[in-house]
């Protein structure tokens, strides 16, 4: 017991002392706190550079959230605690819904103190919110790995990632409007609008769409509506299967198509216009339209 | 003043490391130094002197933001039907008591959960208090509020420094304005380490340091001023609302009581500063 304090403390003393004799200003003093807040139980004295960024207040996942693709940082060991209680939580929302009980339960399945909820900073926000992560990078996986994806049309592979995306959620569809519900929540709205910009921009990408134009606006609206609107229909399909929930995506979809190919042939129309006008109306509308 | 601080912070530093070689050191009771053998019997003192009057004085002179404070605590701790807590210094319940009616309200609001009620037996709060007089205050309270023969009150005479349960033993871990008051800081830590489970959280609520230029001067003047003479007038008693003021400019800044806190082994540590850093609630997690 005491040998162990020994060397918790040990490191960071030492660490400490030689930041002191490298500056020794007052102003060392924080990057000395920085390191002194990294030190754990079993730590090495390596964990106590002053870069490491195991900083107290850091938030849990919002690197992650911002670019899932990116290589994950070596989590701290709270983090991964945290994740396996979000994890096995999630098998008790079906039973008690997107709420902290559900954590509880989740908390004690893994084996740890459910006194680990409370440090969740919006508690069933954050179940959701790592739910919405999680089936993204399922997502992304699938997309990654799946071969016949590539083989479809366009407006058929978008509608299939759409689908792929809503069936994840569908074992939890008794309980969806609850976690709708938290998503819509001021404190909560900013991420969950993130999180499903996320979504739409990653299904354009595996659709194959690389615009950089005004279209990437329209096209990113479109199908965030899309997806929205259909995620609402399933919440009362009570067709087997979602069927009806998948008719309806499909013809959203299609229209969705058509209008793009509408506007293309708006466009085509007023260049057609615009040449027949004269030169500096032309380039005028060559502006407008490619944005 | 800054090189003032940094010799104060070289001078516990120091101590910290003596300490653990010397069976006498000077410690600090309120301004004055004191042996460390009798900081706690200095403190029993004060403590068994405004026992009677505590929570009146609390309220007078937090204006009542005590219990916001307190609920703030209690609220950041989430606690669930089913935990087993230990609440360090607080003989007179105060914490204790809002920790049993939110347990009450969550298993109210947790229908469907068939095991409710089992789980609201096994509830344990542990209220440890090293001054016996605080303590029959609180048994007291618990008593006007029909408590009296609640089970999931456990009311024990201890040392924070020492505590008399077993390793990984607690779910929980608060104590509320009273660590200033610990002779050594850093053993009443490792004990909070020790006696959590892994996943266990440790909160401590205590008045603190206030930055901001303006609201310090007048929390001084408050504090220095104004405190002391109202100790005399309600609780008859000078001196100990004098320690209590000077406790809390001993105590060390929220910065270095996060240090201290990850130091015993916590991580996650975060803290919040409430009115301007007049209390802090400092938090860790046990893994």
């Amino acid at each position: 017991m005491y040998r162990s304090a020994a060397r918790r403390l040990l490191p960071a003393e030492i660490c400490r002392r030689t930041l002191r004799l490298a500056s020794p200003t007052p102003f060392s003093a924080p990057i000395a706190r920085r390191a002194a807040f990294s030190a754990g139980p079993a730590d090495n004295p390596q964990n106590h550079r002053p870069d490491n960024t195991v900083a107290f207040n850091s938030s849990p996942s919002s690197d992650e959230r911002r670019n899932p693709r990116a290589t994950a940082r070596p989590k701290a060991h709270w983090q991964e605690e945290q994740t396996r209680v979000l994890q096995a939580s999630l098998g008790h929302v079906i039973r008690l819904g997107w709420t902290e009980f559900a954590m509880v339960a989740g908390a004690k399945e893994v084996g740890v103190s459910p006194s680990i909820v409370g440090s969740f900073p919006r508690k069933e926000a954050a179940l959701v919110e790592f739910f919405m992560d999680d089936s993204l990078q399922k997502l992304i996986d699938i997309i990654d790995t799946k071969e016949d994806l590539k083989n479809l049309i366009p407006s058929h592979r978008v509608s299939k990632l759409v689908r792929i995306r809503l069936e994840m959620q569908a074992p939890y569809i008794s309980k969806w409007h609850q976690a709708l519900g938290i998503q819509a929540q001021p404190l909560n709205i900013s991420t969950s609008f993130k999180q499903r910009a996320m979504l739409v921009d990653e299904i354009w990408h595996a659709a194959g769409d690389e615009a950089t134009n005004t279209d990437w606006y329209v096209k990113r609206t479109v199908l965030g509506g899309i997806y929205s609107t259909t995620e609402l229909y399933m919440l009362t399909d009570n067709s087997p299967d979602f069927q009806d929930t998948w008719a309806f995506l499909d013809e959203r979809v299609r229209d969705a198509f058509d209008l793009k190919k509408t506007l293309e042939e708006v466009k085509y129309l007023a260049e057609a216009v615009g040449a027949g006008m004269g030169g500096p109306v032309q380039g005028f509308l060559k502006k407008v339209l490619q944005g | 003043m800054s090189m003032r601080s940094i010799y104060r912070g070289l001078r516990m530093n120091h101590s910290r490391f003596l300490c653990s070689h010397l069976h006498s050191h000077a410690t600090s009771f309120g301004f004055k130094e004191v042996r460390e053998e009798d900081k706690s019997q200095m403190v029993g003192n004060v403590f068994t002197s405004v026992a009677s009057s505590y929570d009146v004085m609390n309220d007078l002179m937090s204006g009542g933001l005590h219990r916001l404070w307190k609920e703030r605590l209690v609220s950041k701790l989430s606690p669930f039907p089913g935990m087993k807590h230990l609440d360090v210094a607080g003989g007179t319940g105060d914490v204790a008591f809002r920790i049993l009616d939110s347990i009450h309200d969550v298993a109210h609001r947790a229908v469907g959960d068939i095991h409710d009620d089992n789980l609201l037996e096994e509830t344990q709060i542990f209220v440890c208090d090293l001054n016996p007089n605080m303590l029959r205050v609180g048994r007291k309270r618990a008593q006007e509020r029909g408590l009296g023969g609640n089970k999931s009150l456990i009311w024990v005479e201890g040392d924070a420094e020492k505590l008399t349960f077993g390793d990984g033993s607690m779910d929980g871990y608060t104590i509320a304005f009273g660590i200033r008051n610990v002779t050594h800081i850093e053993k009443a830590l490792a004990e909070a380490y020790r006696v959590l489970k892994p996943g266990g959280r440790f909160l401590c609520l205590e008045l603190s340091h206030v930055e901001l230029p303006i609201f310090k001067e007048l929390y001084d003047y408050y504090s220095f001023s104004v405190i002391p003479k109202v100790g005399e007038l309600v609780a008859g008693d000078r001196e100990s609302y004098q320690y209590l003021v000077e406790s809390i400019r001993r105590f060390p800044r929220q910065e270095k009581f996060a240090t201290m806190i990850a130091e015993a082994g916590f991580q996650k540590v975060e803290y919040e500063n409430l009115v301007g850093g007049v209390v802090a609630i400092h938090s860790g997690l046990k893994f």
